[in-house]
């Protein structure tokens, strides 16, 4: 086969395999729309250039994931972007979800945007991409046991704002 | 030796999906136990719900459509168009690069507009696609975002102090105004060059610069933003 239809079959594979999970990575790091389309498209332009030193597919994700962090801290250095109405850009099925369970899910996205980054980052890495407390630790360059106890508090914290925030049911100011 | 329930709530609740034999022997060695585990499946269910956000309709084939790009190392991109473009541009650039030396980026500026500036902004008239503009930025490392690409009308290679950078026109709500990118040129941020009736605001980048360059009643400052935050630059390194 041709080296450069491999290439970009290889380059596909990778964008159909992980361009949704980037995307909401990206989202809930940076909290703005324009801003995590266009940190996963400028994931994939670095990743399309330097696609050949990828020699291991399994390492793909965690590759990507790198890429985009640091293009995030690049970013994030010039400015701190404005946090974006999170409702224009989730497409709810509420018919799915009770009133409660809106209202929690609502409360618990409004916790995660304001979750310390130590804490918001192995969760994130944790739920949105599955993985393991070791890959997490590998990824952030921390131990295993920082990560075991960022999860845990991370939780914690989402929890007791849950709780908080149920109670006085002030949602309508979340927005 | 058996975990304790701290220690059990503690591992639930940093790996909810913890599905090894130990933890799981501890799951279901007492009620209190499988309640933590139960309620803690409860709120990873939650989280999960909270974090689903549906990505832009359009991502996956903008991303896809980054494969059309040319890859840096290769040497035959088949672009004839550019090629061409390339060949006249740098040509005629290559002329007047040799009939001058610039002692400053303040005179390479004004020199520079005084030699096309006002030409090449009146025959900009038509906006251009994305792949036009990439053509180009591409082979500088550098890519322009929606914000500053929907405006540009033209776009070339231009000679800059340090090697090849981009001339390009964009569109204002006050005019054309005129960006010269200078991928290897530094430059004091900030400052404004004055020549005949133009004024040009020098820009640092993350790699490199910018002048925006407009007429005096034009407020070059208004493009500094979308230049900064639009042009991306230095897309070589990983």
């Amino acid at each position: 086969m041709n080296t450069d239809t491999e290439r970009t079959r290889r380059f596909s594979e990778l964008a159909e395999a992980y361009s949704t999970d980037l995307y909401r990575y990206a989202m809930w790091i940076c909290g703005n729309d324009a801003l995590a389309k266009d940190l996963v498209q400028e994931t994939f332009l670095r990743a399309w250039r330097a696609l050949d030193s990828l020699k291991d597919v399994a390492a793909a994700k965690s590759w990507l994931i790198t890429i985009l962090r640091r293009e995030f801290a690049r970013t994030f250095e010039r400015k701190v972007p404005p946090f974006t109405d999170l409702e224009k850009v989730v497409i709810v099925d509420d018919n799915e979800l009770k009133p409660d369970e809106s209202t929690e899910r609502d409360l618990l996205r409004q916790g995660i945007l304001k979750l310390d980054p130590k804490y918001r980052d192995p969760l994130l890495l944790q739920a949105v991409f599955g993985h393991s407390c070791a890959e997490i630790a590998e990824q952030l360059g921390i131990t295993k046991s920082a990560v075991m106890t960022q999860l845990f508090r991370a939780r914690e914290k989402l929890k007791v704002q849950l709780q908080k925030d149920g109670v006085t049911g002030n949602v309508h100011e979340l927005f | 030796m058996s975990m304790n329930f701290s220690e059990f709530k503690k591992l639930i609740g940093a790996d909810p999906g913890n599905k090894d034999p130990e933890t799981l022997r501890a799951r279901h060695s007492s009620p209190e136990f499988e309640a933590a585990a139960d309620e803690a499946e409860v709120f990873e269910a939650k989280l999960q719900t909270a974090l689903h956000i549906q990505p832009p309709v359009d991502l996956l084939d903008q991303i896809k459509g980054i494969s059309q790009q040319p890859v840096r190392q290769r040497n035959w991109v088949p672009l004839a168009m550019a090629a061409s473009l390339l060949i006249v541009v740098g040509a005629a650039g290559l002329v007047w690069k040799q009939s001058h030396t610039w002692d400053s980026v303040e005179s390479y500026v004004a020199d520079h507009y005084s030699y096309d500036g006002s030409d090449t902004a009146a025959k900009a008239t038509d906006f251009l696609s994305d792949q036009d503009i990439s053509k180009i930025l591409a082979k500088l490392d550098a890519r322009a975002d929606q914000q500053l690409a929907n405006r540009i009308k033209f776009i070339k290679f231009c000679p800059t102090p340090d090697g090849r950078g981009a001339h390009m026109v964009v569109s204002t709500d006050q005019g054309p105004m005129t960006i010269f990118y200078m991928p290897k040129t530094q430059v004091t941020d900030g400052e404004m060059v004055k020549f005949d009736q133009m004024h040009a605001l020098l820009v640092t980048l993350d790699h490199g610069s910018a002048a925006i360059i407009g007429d005096q009643s034009q407020n070059v400052e208004s493009l500094v933003a979308i230049v900064r935050n639009s042009l991306k630059t230095g897309l070589v390194d990983v």
